[in-house]
């Protein structure tokens, strides 16, 4: 089919219009994605900012009361994927965010040692005002080889 | 079984590829006994995985540990709906659940072509077997169904409790049927583009599964919008996660292709984009596939990730490369002598229609892989949630059903004023109506009051479209209006069912709406006894009760919901402990009304405390959401519905397509 040049246009202009509702989309409501070490590590740009941080709940962390809906809790970086390589341990503690959500309440799997996304903003030093924590599937209904 | 099950899928691959050479050798020696073996091979290839998938059914039936796959998505406390429907909990048992479907789709196609398209026929069923030769070997190398478990365990480690739902017993069906059928059309139109037999007849013979196709992807993402809302707990039913995109994103460009077809069908038009639309929508079921089973892209809900993901990017980016390539090679026979000749007329409202469906999924698709593009190329990783779909996807949807209500009442080549006049004056005062109503009830958003009155806009111009045609048959056949209408829809069932469908779309983006901008949410702690309010509703906490079973623990909490100082209902929402795996899943009760949802989530329970914590919905309108689904789902059978007319019409296309055989043939004759 050829196209008389004023069909263009409206095509055009129809293009551009799905391209600029992506563009602007995208500048208002992206979020940084980040595992706990490049959060710990990039915060005095990030502070402030809208952030996704993904990490496991640390032992001992948890405070919860549903009075208040008020969940405190740390959050440690992943350990490495099978196959990721190995870093070698060093001296200095694991980087470490500290978590509090409230309002929500506390997601059913949520529990020490659990695989966690925290959404919210970096609002101090190592510190996240969360609006929401998600837990993801934690891989042990995975199937795992064994032997 | 081990034996069996593998046995099978090693058969079963060997046959396919036999069906791939006989037909190629069938093909250049002309010899149809070759063909007839290479159509027969392919039954026996469904036959074979039939048996696997049968085999690993009954491992899962018997509790048979032994095999891993049993051992890591069963128990024996399992219900036995769920021990069935676990052949598609894992991704080795939904890998063969998908080629059991692709596997009877093929031999479906190859007895439906034993005379008809028999000129194409051995290509569509080479390209078939080619995608089952894929799948086949996935399952026969790369990730087995029938690995053994050494030493067999007592017990398996149960099915995930978010998939012990009904909703998930038939969503992954729905949705899996709904892909794998797209590869008919796609294996028709590679065999038009080989053959050259470019005119519409791929399109006509596969009318009907592309429907078929379309259907089953609505139901899909109903059913799994369905399972979110009843599952989840957290009172919605699509938060764009990636898993969702990769079902939605076939389902829009299936959408543009059916609209498209029919302009090429009526005005010779756009052959060259419904080729490229069939071929997206293919690319896009793999694309689906490949980012639920990959872990490229992190979802809250991809319940298996695996080492698939290189070989079906390989596979996607093959066909991909190569469909492209066949297109292009045969861009000179697809010139089309009709134009496009005004912005006001129904081709270039289904073009513009087109433009938006197909702008809408790019729009998804460029949000679900941002992540891995701005690490790619910023290495730092930037997500989009769901504020960007729905910033983005808003205006559009608005656009789109726009002409969804322009689109089936203006005239092909030309609207004329008078066309206009007629068909749009009612409809538009309809709308604008209903948004003075909006406005006069205190709504002031205004993407709500276009959304409403465009929705106003539509059912009125498909009242007038069923009102003219209702009167025209009293007019012509003296019929009463309610005989004339079902005499109507039957006799012209692909025009009428397709307004049904637009009416379902209707209705779930009215609910689409009221959900969205006027969903309340109360979070409150309380004791026994105590009450709080929820919109027109008091709800009084009375207390727990548990249950305990072999399977799971259920602790469950009565409310008594009031409204105007009566009780209305006692719901019960609960927190179930699935034992086998230690995971909690909540159940959540709902008092569902058409004019809006009451959603009860019983969020936590606090022994120190004895406080316990609920978080309530109140969300307008959802229920339209899925009697919306229902519409849809009814308007597309009224469309499949055998027709007389068209079998007519494809016997005559096959009587043209002899004669110009012959035609050919006699001109050859002279020739020599």
């Amino acid at each position: 089919m050829r196209i008389k040049p004023r069909f263009l246009v409206g095509g055009a202009l129809i293009v551009a219009a799905i391209a600029y509702l992506i563009a602007l989309g995208i500048r208002s409501t992206s979020e940084y994605y980040l595992t706990v070490d490049e959060a710990v590590a990039r915060q005095t740009e990030l502070t402030g900012q809208a952030v996704r941080v993904a990490g496991r709940v640390k032992a001992g962390s948890i405070s919860w009361d549903p009075a208040t809906l008020t969940l405190g809790f740390a959050i440690l970086p992943l350990p490495p994927q099978d196959g990721a390589k190995v870093e070698p341990v060093s001296m200095r503690a694991a980087p470490e965010i500290k978590v509090l959500c409230k309002g929500q309440p506390k997601p059913d799997m949520f529990a020490a040692g659990r695989d966690v996304i925290v959404e919210g903003r970096l609002t101090s030093h190592n510190f996240v005002t969360a609006e929401q924590v998600m837990t993801s599937c934690p891989s042990k209904y995975r199937a795992k080889k064994t032997g | 079984m081990t034996l069996i099950g593998q046995t099978a899928l090693a058969l079963a691959l060997i046959l396919a590829l036999y069906s791939i050479g006989a037909n190629l050798f069938g093909l250049r020696s002309r010899r149809l006994d070759v063909l007839a073996s290479a159509r027969h091979a392919l039954w026996a290839m469904a036959a074979m995985v039939a048996l696997a998938a049968g085999a690993l059914w009954s491992g899962l039936l018997r509790s048979d540990f032994s095999l891993e796959y049993v051992a890591s998505y069963s128990s024996t406390t399992l219900p036995t709906l769920y021990k069935l429907t676990a052949l598609w909990g894992g991704q080795q048992g939904s890998l063969l659940f998908w080629t059991l479907l692709l596997a009877i789709f093929t031999a479906i196609v190859a007895f439906q072509t034993r005379e008809r398209n028999a000129e194409i026929a051995p290509y569509v069923l080479i390209v078939m077997a080619a995608v089952a030769v894929f799948f086949l070997g996935m399952l026969n190398f790369v990730t087995r169904p029938f690995d053994p478990m050494i030493p067999a365990p007592a017990e398996g480690a149960d099915l995930n409790p978010l998939l012990q739902n009904y909703w998930m017993a038939i969503h992954p069906p729905s949705l899996y049927t709904g892909y794998v059928s797209a590869t008919v059309p796609f294996a028709f139109a590679c065999a038009a583009l080989i053959t050259g037999r470019l005119d519409d007849g791929w399109i006509r013979s596969t009318r009907r599964w592309a429907l078929f196709s379309w259907f089953f992807l609505t139901l899909g993402n109903m059913f799994g919008a369905r399972w979110a809302y009843e599952v989840l707990g957290w009172g919605g039913y699509w938060a764009w996660d990636p898993v969702e995109n990769a079902a939605f994103m076939p389902w829009l460009v299936m959408t543009a292709y059916l609209h498209s077809v029919m302009v090429q069908e009526r005005k010779d038009m756009l052959k060259v984009w419904n080729l490229a639309l069939i071929g997206l929508a293919f690319a896009l079921t793999l694309f689906g596939t490949f980012i639920t089973r990959s872990g490229v892209i992190s979802s809250v809900h991809s319940f298996t990730q695996s080492g698939l993901g290189p070989y079906f990017l390989s596979f996607l980016l093959a066909v991909v490369a190569g469909y492209t390539g066949l297109l292009l090679s045969r861009l000179r026979l697809l010139r089309s002598a009709a134009e496009l000749e005004s912005y006001l007329s129904r081709e270039a409202a289904f073009l513009f229609n087109n433009l938006i469906l197909v702008g809408i999924a790019f729009a998804v698709f460029w949000g679900t892989i941002f992540p891995v593009i701005s690490e790619a190329v910023r290495g730092v990783k930037i997500t989009v949630g769901p504020p960007f779909f729905n910033k983005v996807n808003g205006p559009l949807a608005l656009a789109l059903i726009f002409l969804m209500g322009v689109g089936p009442l203006i005239a092909w080549r030309r609207a004329t004023r008078r066309n206009l006049v007629q068909s749009f004056t009612a409809p538009a005062a309809a709308g604008i109506v209903t948004g003075l109503f909006a406005l006069a009830a205190g709504i002031h958003q205004w993407y709500v009051l276009s959304g409403f009155s465009l929705a106003a806009f539509v059912l009125g111009t498909i009242v007038v479209e069923f009102e003219r045609g209702v009167a025209a048959r009293g007019r012509m056949v003296h019929e009463r209006p309610p005989r004339a209408l079902v005499n109507l829809v039957a006799k012209n069932n692909r025009r009428y069912g397709g307004y049904i469908i637009h009416i379902g779309v209707v209705f779930a983006f009215v609910a689409i709406i009221g959900s969205s901008f006027f969903k309340t949410e109360v979070k409150r702690s309380v004791r026994e006894g105590q009450s709080f309010e929820v919109g027109p509703y008091k709800l009084v906490y009375l207390g727990l009760s548990s249950l305990d079973t072999v399977h799971l623990e259920n602790v469950s909490a009565r409310l008594n919901v009031m409204r105007d100082g009566k009780t209305v209902e006692v719901l019960e929402p609960a927190k179930l402990l699935y034992k086998r795996q230690q995971q909690p899943a909540t159940r959540v009760a709902i008092r569902s009304t058409l004019g809006s949802d009451l959603y009860i989530v019983l969020a936590g329970v606090d022994d120190k405390s004895g406080l316990v914590t609920f978080d309530v919905f109140l969300t307008p309108l959802v229920s339209w959401l899925w009697l919306g689904g229902v519409t849809m789902a009814l308007g597309t059978v009224v469309t499949m519905w055998p027709n007389a007319r068209e079998r007519e019409a494809i016997a005559a296309a096959a009587r043209r397509r002899v004669s110009a055989l012959e035609r050919e043939l006699a001109s050859e004759v002279r020739g020599a």
